[in-house]
């Protein structure tokens, strides 16, 4: 036993030796001399092309040398025409100006843009030159200008492609983590709409930003976001995939812990339920924290239709995922161990189409899901006008040429059809992909234990989802632990006026709405003809 | 202490897998049993028949197309042996596949067999099977071997026990001279105190050896064919009598198991003139003992319509109605009253008449318990009450002969 043990305490010392380097490095300040802060400029970007240095001077006799440095293409050139250059050039304080007071003149005076900040290290006046800002350096100040004009191209707002919904706003996220947020400010309109932004990534520097309502969300949930975020040291942040990866609570389970969405109106709701959004700078998903289970099957159109409908939607949708999960399992259990379950007449035609398959039903239904994932993957990633030939050749190998060269039987088919369908029906697709990967757990314990090993599969999946937590909050609640207030909007949802309280595990404030909100219509139905005077509809 | 873990994790995944697939029986390997038939050889061992179906003849359809006709729908096979189970293991030997008998659902005991040695020795095996369902039905071949009715193929429904049951289950519902019983019901039946047990009958119409062929079916009317027929009253497991036409009608009337059925009367000097069909009926058995001596009384209410009258009769009239309620009820009040003469006469209480007395004075019938059969149910008293009432005329009120009646006048 002692050998399992053998090489893991040399391991540690090891890596705690790394740490202590990391953290000491002098603070670099910016020069005096302009030339020589150009010169640095042009060194450490290695004199990329897209670094445009514009030296320009200044001053009643022109004797102020200034230099303005930004990145071509994340800026908006307009501003820095209309806003700086222009402004600079031709201005009326020219007498006044020297260089002491330049850079408060500049600031105070003369330029008409926005957001100004001085800048006195070299990390910052590359973080904000790299961000898009541009700088204003004039020689012989020790400091630099650097003035907000981010821009350049980016994806305008359009139509939401992962989530749909028939009813309820269209517009979805885009990879501008500024109208993003705008977008979500846009539908609350609080001032408890908090925000907090930091920089993630060595390299990459991302923004993320992460979005709760004050006086809404739980602060210790706050605190731990805050803490895990700080605590990320990656070279790059590309997707906001790298922080649910980085910040999760659990990351040996197939079941998502942190929810994503690209609709902002499903951020608007979960925030005023008591979560909280972070933002990514270029990704439109946006990660939602603490996640339930029951979350995933939930759509933003279930709040917007009428409780009855969205109910049984809900009840079908969990169906399906049951069915996506076991419906192959099943098949294998009733063809290997328990044809007794079977009507008569269904086992007989299910064993005239077996009889001249040679496989075992386990291995005919794994070779007929696998094909099915593997057409499902080759056509997600291929072109457009390639993805119509991949659907062509699945239908027919699969759908007609396997079954008539008795690779595999028809009732497969179907099973394998119903399956890939139900899984489609998940409103999220975190959800969906785990709950196609669970599927072959489940045809194995089929294989071997029948609908024993299918229970089984299913207890220790149970067990295992009562385990998990997301940010403190367990992962099946309101089920585990029973919360019966709360129950009201998870497999069903109830009319609004019903839904009186907030998610009491996510949320400090869980009063939503007043008391007495169902409608009361008047009791009498002859009101729309009371104002019509007597006798008014006898005619006509 | 992870890779203890991790050690551990992979012993258990290994004995899980190491299991491989236990208790497995792909459906390629079964050969499913869809009726099993049971006979007496001359040198009194059993001798079974096993209906075996075809899969891909029975369900066709998805190579040939019309398909199922070239070959029968099921297999025959057969075996001896001294017991029931061991005549089905030693059946294997000419079977290529595993019997499988969760899909039986109908036993037929040959008469001769039941007859002779009487069906309780054969149960246990039934019962005991844990494949074999209680559920199934139990039929005795009436003038025939079990071997011969298993073994007819049949035309509409393509597995002959599937047209067995199915038959038996509509005629009950329609015609009511015949009951379904299942083999959990005979068990109890059989093991109840001094109880006669009723066991559908089924029959063999034509050449045995014409009905096992497949040009049989190519005919419009098949020469052969299985059709339901009586119902066989058992005395301790042992055929005593069958039971046709009112006597059996009576008897599932008795026994509350009837569904529905028609009777006819005779109205204005013609015979069988108006057809009435029951729609709903109940029958309540009572029992009272007076010293010493049981006494039964019988009630039936039935509700049903009119479906057919030979002369006009005009019903729009109440007192017309109650005359016809009034001969359904001399009509109905005798076929039990044969049913119920029937059974005394065979000294067999199939109608369960022991288990009412039973109920209702446990204490006075464990005195009568051993010679209820035998003494005090031939001379058992018995009241018979009718109720009857007609509900509804069908579309028509007056019948379309009255018009033609008047016309020709």
């Amino acid at each position: 036993m002692p050998s399992f043990f053998k090489d893991r305490k040399p391991k540690k010392k090891r890596s705690q030796g790394e740490e202590n380097q990391t953290p000491d490095h002098q603070i670099e300040r910016i020069q005096v001399s302009l030339s020589d802060n150009l010169n640095m400029i042009k060194q450490k970007t290695g004199n990329s092309s897209d670094v445009v240095i514009r030296e320009i001077k200044m001053g009643g006799d022109s004797d102020i040398k200034t230099a303005i440095v930004y990145v071509d293409g994340i800026v908006d050139n307009q501003s820095i025409q209309e806003y700086l250059l222009q402004s600079m050039m031709k201005d009326d304080h020219k007498e006044e100006l020297n260089q002491y007071n330049a850079i408060d003149l500049l600031s105070k005076d003369i330029m008409t843009i926005g957001n100004i900040s001085s800048v006195t290290n070299l990390d910052d006046l590359f973080a904000s030159l790299m961000a898009g800002d541009t700088l204003i350096l004039i020689d012989g100040v020790d400091r630099a200008l650097s003035a907000s004009t981010k821009g350049g191209e980016k994806r305008s707002i359009s139509e939401s492609t992962t989530q749909m919904v028939v009813r309820g706003p269209k517009g979805a996220f885009t990879e501008s983590l500024g109208t993003n947020t705008a977008m979500v400010r846009r539908i609350i309109k609080t001032p408890d709409l908090w925000m907090e932004s930091l920089k993630v990534g060595r390299v990459t520097k991302t923004d993320v930003t992460f979005m709760y309502i004050h006086g809404i969300a739980n602060d210790k949930v706050v605190k731990e976001i805050r803490q895990r975020l700080k605590r990320i040291d990656i070279d790059s942040i590309l997707e906001s995939g790298y922080i649910e990866q980085l910040i999760e609570d659990q990351t040996f389970t197939p079941f998502p812990t942190i929810y994503n969405t690209e609709r902002p109106d499903v951020v608007a709701g979960n925030l005023l339920e008591g979560r909280i959004a972070i933002f990514v700078d270029g990704t439109p998903f946006v990660l939602i924290a603490p996640a339930l289970f029951m979350q995933f099957f939930q759509s933003a159109e279930d709040y917007y239709a009428r409780f009855d409908i969205a109910t049984s939607i809900r009840l079908l949708r969990i169906f399906m995922f049951m069915i996506s999960l076991i419906a192959p399992a099943t098949y294998v259990a009733v063809t290997t161990f328990h044809q007794e379950m079977v009507p008569t007449t269904l086992i007989v035609a299910i064993a005239a189409q077996r009889e001249a398959v040679p496989f075992p039903a386990f291995v005919e239904a794994l070779l007929m899901e696998l094909t099915f994932e593997i057409l499902r993957e080759a056509g997600i990633r291929l072109p457009k006008a390639i993805g119509s030939a991949v659907s062509i050749v699945g239908a027919l190998v699969i759908g007609q040429a396997a079954v008539q060269a008795s690779i595999v039987s028809p009732a497969m088919v179907i099973i394998v059809s119903i399956t890939a369908i139900a899984s489609f029906a998940t409103p999220s697709f975190d959800m969906a992909i785990s709950a196609r990967l669970i599927r072959f757990l489940f045809m194995i314990g089929a294989a071997t234990f029948g609908f024993y090993g299918i229970i089984l599969c299913l207890l220790m999946m149970v067990v295992h989802l009562c385990s998990l937590r997301s940010f403190g909050v367990p992962y099946m609640a309101p089920f585990a632990p029973f919360i019966p207030v709360n129950n009201g909007d998870t497999v069903i949802r109830l009319p609004w006026w019903t839904l009186r309280q907030r998610p009491r595990l996510i949320t400090t404030n869980t009063v939503r709405e007043g008391g007495n909100q169902n409608p009361h219509p008047p009791a009498s139905r002859g009101m729309v003809n009371r104002d019509l005077e007597e006798g008014d509809n006898n005619e006509a | 202490m992870k890779r203890k873990a991790v050690f551990l994790l992979l012993m258990m995944t290994m004995t899980f897998l190491l299991t491989s697939c236990w208790s497995k029986k792909e459906l390629t390997d079964l050969a499913i049993v869809a009726a099993l038939g049971v006979d007496k050889t001359k040198d009194g061992r059993y001798h079974i028949t096993l209906q075996i179906i075809n899969p891909g003849n029975v369900a066709g359809g998805m190579q040939g197309g019309g398909g199922g006709t070239q070959s029968p729908p099921i297999t025959i096979y057969s075996a001896s042996g001294d017991n029931v189970v061991e005549a089905s293991r030693r059946a294997s030997g000419r079977i290529s596949r595993r019997l499988y008998y969760a899909h039986t659902n109908l036993v037929v005991v040959g008469e001769k067999l039941a007859k002779e040695e009487g069906i309780n020795t054969l149960v246990d095996a039934f019962d005991r099977d844990p494949e074999f369902r209680n559920t199934s039905t139990l039929v005795i071949a009436n003038h025939s071997s079990a071997a011969d009715l298993v073994k007819t193929l049949t035309p509409v429904d393509k597995i002959p026990a599937n047209k067995v049951l199915k038959t038996l289950e509509f005629t009950e519902r329609k015609w009511g001279e015949n009951v379904k019983t299942s083999l959990q019901e005979v068990m109890k039946s059989l093991e109840s105190p001094g109880r006669g047990t009723v066991v559908s009958g089924f029959r063999l119409d034509g050449n045995p050896q014409q009905a096992q062929k497949l040009d049989n079916l190519q005919e419009s009317a098949p020469e052969a064919t299985l059709r339901a027929s009586g119902i066989a009253v058992l005395k301790q497991g042992k055929l005593v009598d069958w039971l046709y036409k009112e006597s059996a009608r009576g008897t599932v009337w008795i026994l509350d198991k009837i569904q529905g059925t028609d009777i006819n009367i005779n109205w204005a000097g013609k015979k069988e003139a108006i057809a009435y069909q029951t729609v709903r009926q109940k029958t309540s058995v009572s029992a009272q003992v007076k010293n010493g001596k049981p006494h039964i009384s019988v009630h039936t209410r039935v509700e049903g319509d009119i479906g057919d009258m030979e002369v006009p009769v005009d019903i729009t009239n109440p007192k017309v109605i109650t005359k016809i309620e009034q001969s359904v009820r001399k009509e109905i009040k005798k076929e039990l009253k044969t049913a119920i003469e029937r059974a005394q006469k065979n000294k067999t209480d199939i109608l369960g008449f022991g288990e009412v007395v039973h109920r209702t004075r446990p204490n006075q019938f464990r005195k009568l318990k051993t010679e209820w059969n035998d003494v005090y149910f031939p001379k058992l008293d018995v009241d018979i009450t009718v109720e009857a009432y007609v509900r509804r005329a069908g579309l028509r009120n007056k019948s379309f002969l009255s018009g033609v009646k008047e016309n020709q006048k």
